[in-house]
C-alpha cells in the first residue's frame, strides 16, 4: 500500500516539475526575492523590516501563484484529459489516488518552498549575521498554507473545471487572509449581518493564522502555543477539506 | 464443465444519463471465451465497459468478475483495460508507464522488469521503450495500452474499440496477439464495431443498441443461412431495430 500511494505521489511530483511554468516561477520568485533587498535599501532606517516582509511576501504570492496555476489544476484536468482512467481502473482505491495527488503536489510546493525559502534566508544572512526562528517558522508556515490551499483546490478540482477551481481557491484565499478583518467588522455589526460574518469567518479557513510575518519584521520569537494551535488548526482544517474531497470523488463517474 | 463458467456476469444491469443508456442488459460471457460487444456507435458499449472496470456505477442491477463484484479491488486484479483513445501521462516513456502501472499491481521489481520488456517486445514497441509517449502517434499508444492492459496477466480482458484508429497492418499483428492470448485461455471482452475483425475473433457475439440485447450468439450461428456476412446482418438487426 505505501508503495503504491508513494509511486502514486512520485508520479505527480514528477509531472509538476516537468511543467515549464514552474520553473519560470520559481526564476521569476528567485529575481523579486532578491530584488527585495533593493526595496529595504530605499526605506529610511527599516531596511531589514521592509526587506524581510518584502521577502516573505513574495515567497507567498509566489507559492500561492503555484498552486493556483498547477497544484489547483492537476485533478480536473487528468479528469478532463482522461488520464485518471489508466490509473482507476486498476487495483487501487479512489482514496489512494486521491491521497497520491495530494502528497505529490505538496511534496512539489515544499520543493518550490523550500528554494525561495533558503533564498530568503541565506539573504536574511547575508544582511543580518542571523536568521531568527521567526523567519524559519515563517517560510514554514507559508509552506503549510498552500498545502491547505492545495486540498481545497483539489476538492474544486473534483466538482468543476480547471479554470473555476483556481478562481475559488484564489478567493478562497483572499477571504482566508481577510478573515481577522472579517470578524472585527462581525463584531461592529447587527445581529443579521454579524451571523452571516461569523459563519464567514468560522467557515473558511482563518489563514492570517499562519502569518509570521509580523514577528519576523518586529524580531518576535512566536510562541510554542502560537505554532502548536497553527500546526493543529492546519491539520484539523486539511484532514477536513480532504475527507469532504474524498467523499465526492468516491461518487464521480469517468 | 468448469471452462463453461461464467468469467464476467451482467445481470439487469441499468443506467441513465438524463435518459437510459442502458436498459435491463444481461450478459453471461463464459471463462476462456472471446465475446464480441457490437453496436452502433451511442449504443451504449463503452458506458458497459466502464461499468464493468469500476469507473462507472449502475443505477441499478449487478456485475461479477469471477464471482466478484464488479470495480471492487479483487476483481480490478483480475482483469486487464483498453480504453477507448487511450491517455497516458505525457512526462513518461512507454517503458514508464508499464512500470508504473505494474507497481499499482504489487509487481515486484524483478518480475515487472521483466514483463515490461516481454510486452514492450510482444507489441513492438521494444525500439521506442524510452521515448516519451507525447511522441506516439495513435497506433503506438494503441499498442502501449494493450501491453499495459496485459501487465497483470489478466483473467479477463477488457477491450474497448481496440481496433480503432489503427492502419491495416497494425490491424492484422493486434489480431494475431488476440489469437495467440485466446489460445492462453484468457477471457476476452470485446467491444467494436469493425465486425470482419470481430467475426474471425469471437466465439460468441451479443448486438446492442439503444442500451439493449438485440441478439446474441455464434458469429455463424447468427449468420446463419439468410446473411452474407455478420455485417449484413448486423445492418439489418439494428435496422429492424429503428
Amino acid at each position: 500500500m505505501v508503495k503504491v500511494l508513494w509511486a502514486l505521489t512520485v508520479n505527480t511530483f514528477r509531472e509538476t516539475i516537468r511543467d515549464k511554468l514552474l520553473y519560470s516561477l520559481v526564476g521569476f520568485a528567485a529575481l523579486v526575492i532578491a530584488a527585495s533587498l533593493l526595496a529595504g535599501s530605499v526605506s529610511l532606517g527599516q531596511d531589514v523590516r521592509v526587506f524581510q516582509n518584502f521577502g516573505l511576501t513574495a515567497i507567498l504570492v509566489f507559492q500561492l501563484v503555484i498552486t493556483l496555476f498547477i497544484g489547483t489544476q492537476l485533478l480536473s484536468r487528468e479528469i478532463e484529459r482522461k488520464t485518471a482512467l489508466l490509473v482507476l481502473s486498476k487495483p487501487i482505491s479512489r482514496e489512494m489516488f486521491y491521497l497520491g495527488k495530494f502528497l505529490g503536489l505538496a511534496l512539489t510546493l515544499t520543493v518550490t518552498g523550500v528554494i525561495m525559502g533558503l533564498i530568503f534566508l541565506i539573504l536574511v544572512f547575508a544582511k543580518t549575521g542571523a536568521v531568527s526562528p521567526a523567519a524559519l517558522f515563517a517560510v514554514i508556515f507559508i509552506i503549510l498554507e498552500v498545502w491547505l490551499l492545495t486540498a481545497v483546490g483539489m476538492l474544486f478540482g473534483g466538482m468543476t473545471s480547471p479554470l473555476a477551481s483556481a478562481v475559488y481557491t484564489f478567493c478562497l484565499a483572499l477571504i482566508g487572509h481577510a478573515s481577522t478583518t472579517i470578524w472585527i467588522l462581525a463584531q461592529r455589526s447587527g445581529s443579521v449581518v454579524r451571523g452571516i460574518l461569523e459563519f464567514i469567518y468560522y467557515i473558511f479557513p482563518n489563514l492570517e493564522k499562519f502569518n509570521l510575518r509580523n514577528d519576523v519584521v518586529f524580531n518576535l520569537t512566536p510562541e510554542p502555543i502560537q505554532i502548536g494551535m497553527a500546526l493543529l488548526y492546519f491539520t484539523a482544517y486539511t484532514s477536513a477539506i480532504l475527507l469532504i474531497g474524498l467523499a465526492i470523488f468516491r461518487r464521480h463517474e469517468f | 464443465m468448469l471452462a463453461l463458467l461464467p468469467m464476467l456476469q451482467l445481470k439487469n444491469l441499468n443506467k441513465s444519463f438524463n435518459e437510459k443508456v442502458i436498459d435491463n442488459l444481461t450478459l453471461a460471457i463464459p471463462s476462456g471465451q472471446v465475446f464480441g460487444f457490437l453496436g452502433p456507435n451511442g449504443a451504449g458499449k463503452t458506458t458497459t465497459v466502464k461499468m464493468i472496470v469500476g469507473l462507472l456505477f449502475p443505477d441499478s442491477g449487478s456485475i461479477k468478475l469471477d464471482k466478484l463484484p464488479a470495480g471492487s479491488l479483487a476483481a480490478k486484479r483480475l482483469t486487464g483495460f483498453m480504453p477507448e483513445s487511450p491517455q497516458f501521462y505525457s512526462h513518461l516513456s512507454a517503458k514508464e508507464v508499464l512500470e508504473f502501472v505494474g507497481t499499482i499491481f504489487g509487481l515486484e521489481r524483478p518480475l515487472l522488469a521483466d514483463r515490461t520488456k516481454t510486452l514492450l517486445q510482444k507489441v513492438g514497441l521494444a525500439d521506442s521503450a524510452k521515448l516519451s509517449v507525447r511522441q506516439f502517434s495513435k497506433g503506438m499508444l494503441q499498442r502501449l495500452s494493450f501491453a499495459v492492459a496485459l501487465i497483470n496477466e489478466p483473467k479477463l480482458l477488457v477491450l474497448d474499440e481496440p481496433l480503432d484508429g489503427l492502419d491495416p497492418l497494425g490491424r492484422l499483428d493486434f489480431k494475431k496477439l488476440l489469437l495467440n492470448l485466446k489460445k492462453t485461455g484468457v477471457t476476452i471482452f470485446l467491444s467494436s464495431h469493425i465486425l470482419a475483425d470481430v467475426a474471425e475473433i469471437c466465439d460468441s457475439v451479443s448486438i446492442i443498441n439503444r442500451g439493449r440485447i438485440l441478439k446474441s450468439g455464434t458469429p455463424k450461428a447468427l449468420t446463419g443461412s439468410r446473411f452474407v456476412s455478420l455485417e449484413e446482418m448486423f445492418v439489418e438487426t439494428i435496422r429492424q431495430d429503428g
